[in-house]
């Protein structure tokens, strides 16, 4: 595989841009490779701590004081705290959509309404969150950007 | 707290809204030759103030789940029936007949109050899902 670099204006945004005959694991192992590089969080999951990708989370969610991280099949818990969490991602395409969840807006497919003001983001997983009626005004802000 | 008393003003709007439609229609079935004073504009607003009340029960610092909405929803139904028989009958006395059609009638705008914000939440979140799109489009092309 060639690799070529060329460098840009500093007044252009940095990309990198794949070119291949089709998406197989080598190129999805590369694609893995540069999500990593673009931010991880600490986890542990029966006792072994893991670097998880900020790409690979789905949702946050704080249960009981504790603290836990969903990837597409996995859970992870952390030692941070949803606040410090929600101070990290907000730059990112993350959004506090309850007191108790943030959620990748990278990963929801589609919204509904749900009893008493409230909306259920579905995910790429199929899996369900709820957005607070109190959050709702926020989401809508973050999603314009 | 600010969005309890947001959704209690749409309510009243909606209530007043449907009681007016309510009364023309029951008033055109049962008793087309009545003739009212200006005073019966108050009756819809009044009523539907009086229906916000047992919103009340809905207020909660922490999050429902479905079952508690469905159970204070349920709860906050048989207090507007009351209120609404103890506002209309509480000086003509009970009448069984029209206590079933005064409670029927406030479970048809209960509904149909919670069809109409339920089809508005529905626009929302549509709307919503469209800026979700645009959204994932802009993202897509700057990861």
């Amino acid at each position: 595989m060639e690799i070529k670099i060329r460098k840009i204006g500093s007044d252009e945004q940095e990309y990198i841009e794949i070119g291949c005959h089709k998406t197989d694991e080598r190129i999805n192992e590369i694609v893995r490779f540069l999500r990593s590089r673009q931010g991880t969080v600490d986890g542990t999951k029966e006792d072994i701590q893991y670097q998880i990708p900020l790409t690979d989370i789905f949702y946050i969610e704080s249960v009981d004081d504790r603290t836990f991280i969903y990837l597409e099949k996995d859970c992870y818990e952390s030692r941070r705290r949803l606040c410090e969490f929600e101070g990290i991602l907000s730059s990112r395409s993350f959004v506090r959509i309850s007191k108790s969840v943030i959620v990748d807006l990278m990963k929801v497919v589609a919204i509904r309404p749900a009893l008493n003001g409230r909306f259920l983001c579905r995910l790429t997983n199929g899996e369900e969150v709820m957005i607070s009626r109190k959050y709702v005004p926020d989401f809508k802000e973050k999603l314009k950007g | 707290m600010r969005e309890h008393i947001k959704e209690s003003l749409s309510s009243f709007f909606i209530i007043t809204a449907l009681i007016n439609i309510a009364m023309f229609v029951l008033g055109t079935i049962y008793r087309p030759e009545q003739r009212f004073g200006y005073e019966v504009f108050i009756y819809p607003p009044l009523n539907a103030a009086l229906s916000c009340i047992p919103h009340l029960v809905m207020f909660s610092k922490k999050e429902l789940t479905i079952k508690q909405v469905i159970i204070r929803k349920t709860i906050q139904l048989v207090l507007i029936i009351a209120i609404m028989l103890a506002f209309i009958m509480g000086d003509s006395g009970f009448d069984a007949k029209v206590a079933a059609g005064i409670s029927v009638s406030v479970v048809i705008i209960f509904i149909a109050v919670h069809i109409i914000q339920w089809y508005l939440d529905l626009r929302t979140a549509e709307k919503m899902t469209e800026d979700l799109k645009t959204y994932l489009a802009k993202s897509e092309t700057s990861v």
